[in-house]
């Protein structure tokens, strides 16, 4: 898990996904593969759908067409085409990780309890062999010694580091990141990006919304830009960022560099 | 007042305890099961829990206890009057307990939520581990001035017979001739009860507060 | 004759406890109403002496049962050689008990009241008691009148309480005719669904207000 893996092994697979709220078309016929081992950012202006994408992989969002592969298993329907039961569906979601925006610690509960909450009560490890783990993941992020606190009294670099750990606790085959520092003060941005870049050399699978450009070129293995529900740009980072095919991308790029 | 005055009064008060003890234990456990049934919005149910909460609202605490208790023998049920002033109490707390628990429901933070689905955990582990434990949190200072208003409304079932702190009063007056010092006594038990649950709220506020930051 | 027909034939019965529990309902709110409102104007301040005793006041009335207040009065009061009967008893311990706790509901809109607005009116040469009635008082009651409406609920609530101490009401008389003729269940289904009519009532008369409020401009949103 941890050596780069240079297998040609599909983590998702994306196809002809589309879903509209309200008549409006978010995503239009979506098409996507993501090789395990391999960090995929997706780029777009706000409402472009790139959340909704993410949030379809784990079926926080259900897409009206389309499928959604993750490890060879679909997502939200089962094998007689019907919705998921919501034991099978928890079953398929554990095997992705999710961090978000706004970090959605749990309050009630301390650093540590947050990270092993889910490994105790969905995957049941003991107490004792899930909290060794956290322990693991708490220092990989740099939060040991915050164990013991609790979300409140964390800053807000600090609680998307827990959130990260609270994510990887559950082994997931697919790290999904949206927009992870977009809620941050400008100056505890860096923290968390350092922490998804080791991620990223240590050879997870990673799905990443994010405005941080210099940051997605330095550790994608490939760039998706999304415009009006459409990927109208996919490429690896040196192309896209020096070569883009598109007069859009390249007006997107411009705009980004003032 | 002599000794045995005393004696009465401390067991009318007693009386008044463990009557609202037992009515707040079942109306909180209960208003929490009706409030879960009224979230999944069962058809008919539902109406039929509107209408309970909102009848159980209007009735006054003597009107219903006087209710169930006069009206359980003509259903050839044979009730103890100390079970039909527990089941006055309960009828009524419940219904505003069960809209309570149903807010802190509502506005439970759909973030979490999802974050609770994205770490895998199913609907009833997710309420189970990370709704219930706030909801218990964010609930309690209503809860508590609920049991506050059932304490202030506990003389009720003083019209069944059952003889409580307030009741006692006249028992008292009746061999001293003096009604007025029983009925001071027995007020400054009320106001240390609900001053009790007063000061217990504001912690419960507290810590509501520094969850909700 | 089945039971309903013996509640119609004493229908009489019914219509004077309701009118009773109405009147004394009427008579001790529009009391409440104004007691809350004279200790919401000695709480303004003008008598500092008086604040802490009227609050401290306040604050017991809202930790006693309401039952034992009207006990203090009916049976209570004759140790001071005053005999009330039962009936000026439980409105007035009514008026007071829910004037009370109408001081509390406006003390607490009181501490939210924009200071602007006083300090415009002092610039404009209100009196003290002129900026009170015409500018402060308006605003607080139609902005606090939800809980008002609540309140109204457990004042008409609490006017059963009163049949404990022998007032003829509505409870009463459900009482005396379940009683009389041996039909409790009707009897008192009958006498729920007045209380219950008349809460129905009181809170659409309170979203109307909501509405004509609104219009006005009194809810700072």
């Amino acid at each position: 898990m941890f050596e780069k893996n240079t297998s040609e092994q599909t983590a998702v697979s994306i196809r002809h996904l589309s879903k509209s709220f309200d008549g409006v078309e978010v995503l239009r016929d979506v098409d996507l593969e993501v090789r395990e081992g391999d960090v995929v950012t997706i780029l777009g202006s706000s409402g472009s759908g790139k959340s909704t994408l993410l949030r379809c992989i784990n079926w926080l969002e259900q897409p009206d067409r389309g499928s959604i592969h993750i490890g060879g298993q679909r997502i939200g329907v089962n094998d007689a085409g019907r919705p998921m039961p919501v034991r099978e569906l928890a079953k398929v979601r554990a095997r992705t990780g999710m961090v978000f925006q706004s970090f959605n610690l749990w309050p009630h509960l301390n650093v540590l309890h947050n990270i092993t909450e889910a490994p105790i009560h969905v995957l049941g490890k003991s107490k004792a062999e899930a909290e060794a783990h956290a322990r693991e993941l708490l220092e990989k992020v740099g939060m040991s010694p915050k164990a013991d606190a609790y979300p409140n009294t964390l800053s807000g670099g600090q609680k998307q580091r827990v959130a990260i750990a609270r994510a990887l606790a559950m082994q997931p085959e697919v790290m999904l990141f949206d927009e992870p520092t977009s809620a941050l003060d400008p100056e505890l941005v860096g923290e968390v990006l350092a922490v998804i870049k080791d991620l990223s050399a240590e050879g997870y699978t990673m799905i990443v919304v994010t405005h941080e450009m210099a940051f997605s070129r330095a550790v994608s293995d490939k760039v998706v830009f999304l415009d009006k529900g459409l990927i109208i740009e996919q490429a690896d980072p040196e192309t896209f960022f020096t070569n883009p095919s598109t007069e859009r991308v390249r007006k997107f790029l411009e705009r980004e560099e003032s | 007042m002599n000794a045995s005055a005393w004696h009465m009064l401390l067991e009318g008060a007693w009386t008044t305890v463990w009557i609202s003890g037992i009515s707040i234990a079942i109306g909180v456990t209960a208003g929490l099961i009706l409030a879960l049934i009224r979230i999944a919005r069962i058809p008919v149910v539902d109406q039929v829990l509107v209408l309970y909460i909102s009848l159980a609202r209007a009735t006054p605490l003597v009107t219903l206890a006087l209710f169930i208790f006069l009206s359980a023998p003509t259903f050839g049920i044979n009730l103890d009057r100390n079970v039909a002033g527990i089941l006055a109490l309960t009828l009524n707390t419940t219904a505003f307990n069960a809209e309570i628990w149903r807010s802190a429901f509502r506005n439970f933070s759909r973030e979490q939520r999802e974050a609770a689905m994205a770490n895998g955990m199913t609907p009833w582990v997710t309420f189970r581990r990370i709704m219930l434990p706030q909801m218990m949190i964010t609930s309690l200072p209503g809860l508590i001035n609920e049991m506050s208003f059932l304490i202030k409304g506990s003389p009720a079932i003083a019209v069944i017979g059952i003889v409580d702190l307030t009741r006692v009063t006249n028992r008292i007056s009746a061999v001293t001739y003096e009604p007025l010092p029983p009925i001071l006594v027995a007020c400054v038990l009320y106001m240390a009860a609900i001053g009790c649950l007063v000061w217990l709220q504001r912690i419960a506020e507290r810590r509501a507060n520094r969850l909700a930051v | 004759m089945s039971n309903w027909e013996i509640l119609w034939s004493a229908r009489d019965q019914f219509w004077s406890g309701f009118f009773s529990t109405m009147e004394i309902f009427g008579l001790s709110i529009s009391a409440a109403f104004l007691i809350g409102c004279g200790m919401l104007y000695l709480l303004e301040g003008s008598r500092p002496r008086l604040t802490v005793p009227l609050r401290v006041f306040i604050d017991g009335m809202r930790m006693l049962p309401f039952l034992i207040l009207a006990y203090l009065l009916y049976y209570g009061l004759p140790a001071f050689d005053i005999r009330l009967d039962a009936w000026w008893s439980g409105v007035g311990a009514l008026a007071v008990y829910h004037g009370c706790y109408f001081a509390e509901i406006f003390r607490g809109a009181r501490l939210t009241f924009p200071p602007g607005q006083v300090e415009a009116a002092k610039a404009h040469g209100f009196t003290k008691g002129k900026m009170f009635f015409r500018l402060i008082l308006p605003q607080i009651v139609m902005q606090t009148r939800p809980l008002l409406g609540n309140q109204l609920i457990y004042a008409l609530k609490d006017t059963a309480f009163l049949v404990i101490i022998t007032v003829q009401e509505l409870t009463a008389a459900a009482n005396s005719l379940a009683g009389t003729y041996f039909i409790p269940t009707e009897a008192f289904i009958v006498v729920i669904g007045f209380y219950w009519a008349v809460s129905v009532v009181m809170e659409i008369i309170i979203k109307q207000c909501g509405r004509f409020s609104a219009k006005r401009g009194f809810d700072h949103v």
